[in-house]
Order: structure tokens, then C-alpha cells, then sequence
């Protein structure tokens, strides 16, 4: 656990960057410092490695405050990654990332034997082991900048704007693996990012800081999303927040209707019965299409569904593990105007229309605000 | 052109060219050795730079005879008064490029270092000197070749160097002997360069060579 108590950064021409922090990381979670620039996000980062030295307060690593340690020793507990990546260009890939365990005095042989490791953990190629950090690409830096990171297996995880100077494929895919390796590592990391979006994919926790060094709002992403305490805040998250908030709430509250659900061997007759606007035809219960009942209606009513002309399903949604905001795409861009819900096999449970959406986002909103009353009383002090 | 002078005077040749050769290279060594801990210095005190690069410029104008003379006091007609003086000279090219080179070392890699855990002695010789290799290297050249054709002033008091064949042809009339001296500073000048290039490819694998 990472505790800022009152830091205050203040440099000698009077700015100051950070103002009376105080920050609670707990152990094993990912706390991301997002903001605009000047906001004092790197400083507080830096300060906790003492790369930067606060004017006042104290910074608490588990317990123990950080300046009664030797600097280069704590640095060595703390895995750091930064956007420019810092590799050791004059080291192969399996040199720098071994380059913690030799400073701790391992054997060179071991040290690169946990450096290949590494490589396998981020998703590097072992035969990059012997080339030069200039001869990788971009991402494929930044992945050895985080095994590099973690070659000590140090608790706590400091990550500065780690995936901002990639290209969005690229950076989408780095967020992607942070969350795998954070959901089986389970390290104490600070992240900072301009980026509201990747704040809310890869933190636990979001600080959002105002100019010069304060804490506008400090929440989980869904919270931030639901229930902004200012302008400030509400602007900074973006205008379609309320969209993106429904990526926090599952869709396996979402009631499913079976009813237009027909395997291909059904007949027109079947499927009028069912009286449905729109039939979702499968077969071996995995979607085909969707066919509309005005087609239906002019065929005779022996045809089976299998021989009708059917429209694209676009993508369906996994009742169980997607969110909200899954199910709200597929409606939009199903033909139909429905979104088919699938099992984790890939078979149709069922469909969702825009009614049933709209009961399930206000059932997420009615939970969201009495969340949000809650914090708000629990906050001490009136929002600024 | 007497080409036939050659063969007969050989073990002269070799021997000014070998003499030639030390008055060159050990002062751009010595001048390396004095730069490293000054360069170091500089290139983390911004301020020190500048009266410290004042003072090498100011030496590196006085003309190589006048210093000589001044030295021959203290260290006789001797190859240590030549040392010296080029030795003076070469601080002025290697300086500047120990200081360069330390700051071409890119600001994310020494700080990576720093927050990696590395003591800054520690992160001096492996990380910093190594980056700026490249650069001192280049400075070092430059030295040694200015070192090698400059050494031959040294004859005018009397230190043996290729020098002597420019002034033994000219005093005989004799330009064979001016040529062959001319050719072998500019050979060992080729060679010394030649072989500080493979040495930096050795020392340095990992930067690209164009």
C-alpha cells in the first residue's frame, strides 16, 4: 500500500505542482492519476520512487516512510515503466530486462533466464533476445520497457504515460495485456495518463486531478462515469460518459425474449405465430439472420425459415459476460432494431429490444444515483 | 623522385615512422585519460563548462613552437616537452566531445536508470560512458590524426619524427625525402584512424553504422 499524507511540491521559482495530496493506493489494485497536463500527476508519481523529493508531507510504502530508505534500494522494489521507454540502447532486450536482478547481484546466467521468462509473460518472441532495443518496433519496446519493469517482481508498479507514444491498435492491445498480467500478477500500480478512456479501462481506481496538484474526484471508473462532483470533472470525462458508463453494468439483468427465436426447420406458418415484427432464425441454436414478417406474410406458409432470404444478425452479445453497452451496440446496429444474446457456446438465448434496454440502463441509473448520493455524503467537505 | 633511396633507407624510415607514430598517439591518449574526470564534471555542472572550455581554447592558440620553448625549460629537448605540448592540444578536440557525448545520452534512459536503481558511479560507466563512446571516439580521431602531423614540428627541436625527412630533403635539396615523409604521415595518419574505427565498432555493437 502506497500512502501520500499532506505532499506538497513546491519548486523554488514558488509553482507549485502537487497540493497537499493525500492518496491511498491499497495493495494489489491499480490507481490511475489521470489529468490534464500540469496537473502534477508525474510529480506525485516520481515522488514516490524519490525521483522527485516533496517540499512537505510524507509518502507511506506499507507503512514505512520512503525517506528512511536508501533511494537506490527502494528503486529496485519498484518496477518502473515510462513512455519514452528509457531502454539501454548499447543492451540486447534480454540484457536490459535483466538488468534489476544483476543490480541485485544475481548471476548473469540466472538473471537472463528470468529475462526469458519475461519475454514469454509479455508476449515477446524469444529470438528478440539478442537484438537491440532500436531494432524492435514501438510496441514491442514498450513490452520489454514492462518486463523490464517486472524482472525483480517487485510489489508495486510505477507507469508513466506507458502507452501514449503508440499507435491506438497497438495501444489498445498493451491495455489489454496490462489487465491480464495485473489480473494474475496482482501488483500495487500507480499509472498516469492524459487519456480518460485508458484511465477507466485499466484502473480499479481513477484520481482525477484539477490544475496544480488537487484531486478533483477520486473514484472507481463507473462511479466517475455515473456520478461526476462538478463541471470540471463532467467535462474532463467527455460528453457521451453516459454511454460509456453501461460498459460497467452486466447485461445479465437484461430480460430476453424467446419468443421470435426459430430454428431454420421451422415454417413461415410457425413463425407468424409467433406474431413478431422480426423472427431471429438459427440454426443448430447458433443465429443466422433476422427475417421481417411482411417477407413472411406473401410466402406460403409450408416454406421452412431455412429458405427465406434473411438479413445479416451483425454482432450478438454474451448475456453473461458482456456489458450494457455490448447490448445497446447490437441492438443499434442490428437490422431489427433487436439485440440476439448469446450463451458462452455461441447459442441463442434469446432477444433484446430497445424497451428491454431502456427498463435495464434506468434500473443501472436508479442504483447508480443512490450509489452516488452515498458518496457524496461520505465525502468530507463540500465539492469544490 | 629517387626511388631507389627508399629501399636503402629503411630502417631510418621505420624507425622516424615509429617515432612518429608515439608522438602521435600518446598525447590524444593522455589528452582522453585527462578529459574523461573533466568532461564527466562538466557535463553535470553546466556552469564549469564554459571557463573550463575558455581556458583549452586559450592554450590551444598558442602556437606549438612557443610552447614548446616554454617547456624546454622544465623538460629539456626531450620527447616529454613534445608529449606535453600535443598533449595540451588534444585536450581542445577531446573535451568538447567527452562533454558532447555525455549529453547525447537520451534524458529517458538516464533517468530509467536512476529510477531503475542505479548509484551514480555505477550508472557513469555503464550506462553513460558506453552511450557516449560513439562521440568520444570521434574526438579521439580527430586528435590523433591533428597529433600525428603536428608531432612533426617536434623536429625543430630536435624530437625525431617523420619531421626530420621534411627537413634533412630540404636542407640537401633533396625532395625524395620530402615526399616519402610526406606520404608516411599521411599513411599513419590513415592507419591510426583506421584501426580507432574498428576499435569503436568492437566497443560499440550496438549502434548503427552507416
Amino acid at each position: 500500500m502506497i500512502t501520500f499524507e499532506a505532499v506538497t511540491k513546491r519548486y523554488p521559482d514558488g509553482t507549485v505542482a502537487v497540493d497537499a495530496l493525500d492518496l491511498e493506493v491499497p495493495a494489489g489494485k491499480t490507481m490511475v492519476l489521470v489529468g490534464p497536463s500540469g496537473c502534477g500527476k508525474t510529480t506525485s508519481l516520481r515522488m514516490i520512487n524519490r525521483l522527485v523529493e516533496p517540499t512537505q508531507g510524507t509518502i507511506l510504502l506499507d507503512g514505512t516512510d520512503i525517506k528512511e530508505r536508501n533511494p537506490a534500494h527502494l528503486r529496485r522494489g519498484i518496477g518502473y515503466v515510462i513512455q519514452q521507454t528509457g531502454l539501454f540502447p548499447h543492451r540486447t532486450i534480454e540484457d536490459n530486462i535483466a538488468t534489476v536482478p544483476v543490480l541485485n547481484g544475481w548471476p548473469r546466467k540466472k538473471a537472463r533466464a528470468r529475462a526469458s521468462e519475461l519475454m514469454a509473460l509479455v508476449g515477446l518472441d524469444s529470438e528478440l533476445a539478442k537484438r537491440y532495443p532500436h531494432q524492435l518496433s514501438g510496441g514491442q519496446q514498450q513490452r520489454v520497457g514492462v518486463a523490464r519493469a517486472l524482472a525483480a517482481d517487485p510489489p508495486v508498479l510505477l507507469m508513466d504515460e506507458p502507452f501514449s507514444a503508440v499507435d491506438p491498435v497497438v495501444r489498445a492491445s498493451l491495455q489489454d495485456q496490462l489487465l491480464s498480467l495485473q489480473a494474475e500478477l496482482r501488483k500495487t500500480i500507480v499509472l498516469v495518463t492524459h487519456d480518460i478512456e485508458e484511465a477507466i479501462k485499466v484502473g480499479d481506481l481513477v484520481a482525477l486531478f484539477r490544475p496544480h496538484g488537487k484531486i478533483a474526484q477520486l473514484a472507481p471508473p463507473e462511479e466517475l462515469l455515473a456520478a461526476p462532483v462538478d463541471d470540471y470533472v463532467a467535462d474532463f470525462v467527455g460528453f457521451d460518459r453516459g454511454i460509456r458508463r453501461l460498459s460497467f453494468v452486466p447485461a445479465a439483468g437484461l430480460n430476453l425474449d424467446a419468443g421470435p427465436v426459430l430454428p431454420a426447420a421451422a415454417t413461415v406458418a410457425e413463425a407468424l405465430a409467433a406474431a413478431r415484427p422480426w423472427i431471429c432464425v438459427t440454426d443448430a441454436g447458433r443465429p443466422v439472420g433476422w427475417v421481417d414478417a411482411t417477407t413472411l406474410g406473401a410466402l406460403p406458409g409450408g416454406t421452412p425459415l431455412g429458405q427465406v432470404p434473411a438479413e445479416p444478425i451483425g454482432h450478438s452479445f454474451t448475456a453473461g459476460g458482456d456489458s450494457l453497452r455490448a447490448a445497446l451496440d447490437a441492438a443499434v446496429l442490428s437490422p431489427a432494431g433487436q439485440a440476439v444474446a448469446v450463451d458462452g457456446d455461441g447459442q441463442v438465448l434469446g432477444v433484446a429490444t430497445f424497451d428491454q434496454l431502456r427498463d435495464a440502463i434506468q434500473a443501472a441509473e436508479g442504483s447508480s444515483r443512490r450509489q452516488a448520493r452515498q458518496v457524496q455524503h461520505a465525502q468530507q467537505g463540500p465539492p469544490t | 623522385m629517387m626511388w631507389s633511396w627508399i629501399p636503402g633507407n629503411w630502417p631510418l624510415i621505420w624507425q622516424l615512422t615509429r617515432e612518429n607514430a608515439y608522438l602521435g598517439v600518446v598525447p590524444a591518449l593522455v589528452g582522453l585519460v585527462i578529459s574523461l574526470p573533466l568532461g564527466v564534471v562538466a557535463a553535470r555542472w553546466r556552469w564549469f563548462y564554459p571557463p573550463m572550455l575558455a581556458a583549452v581554447n586559450i592554450l590551444y592558440a598558442v602556437p606549438s613552437l612557443a610552447l614548446f620553448i616554454a617547456l624546454i625549460p622544465a623538460f629539456g629537448l626531450t620527447d616529454t616537452t613534445v608529449v606535453i605540448a600535443l598533449t595540451v592540444f588534444s585536450l581542445c578536440v577531446i573535451l568538447p566531445n567527452v562533454v558532447a557525448g555525455m549529453r547525447s545520452v537520451p534524458p529517458a534512459t538516464r533517468q530509467a536508470a536512476t529510477a531503475m536503481g542505479y548509484g551514480w558511479l555505477r550508472r557513469l560507466v555503464t550506462v553513460e560512458l558506453p552511450l557516449a563512446t560513439p562521440v568520444i571516439i570521434a574526438g579521439l580521431r580527430i586528435a590523433v590524426v591533428a597529433g600525428i602531423s603536428l608531432a612533426s614540428v617536434g623536429q625543430l627541436i630536435g624530437v625525431s619524427s617523420l619531421g626530420y625527412l621534411f627537413i634533412d630533403g630540404l636542407q640537401r635539396s633533396f625532395p625524395t625525402e620530402i615526399w616519402v615523409g610526406l606520404f608516411l604521415v599521411i599513411v599513419l595518419a590513415l592507419v591510426c584512424d583506421l584501426i580507432l574505427i574498428i576499435i569503436r565498432r568492437a566497443l560499440t555493437p550496438w549502434a548503427v553504422h552507416s
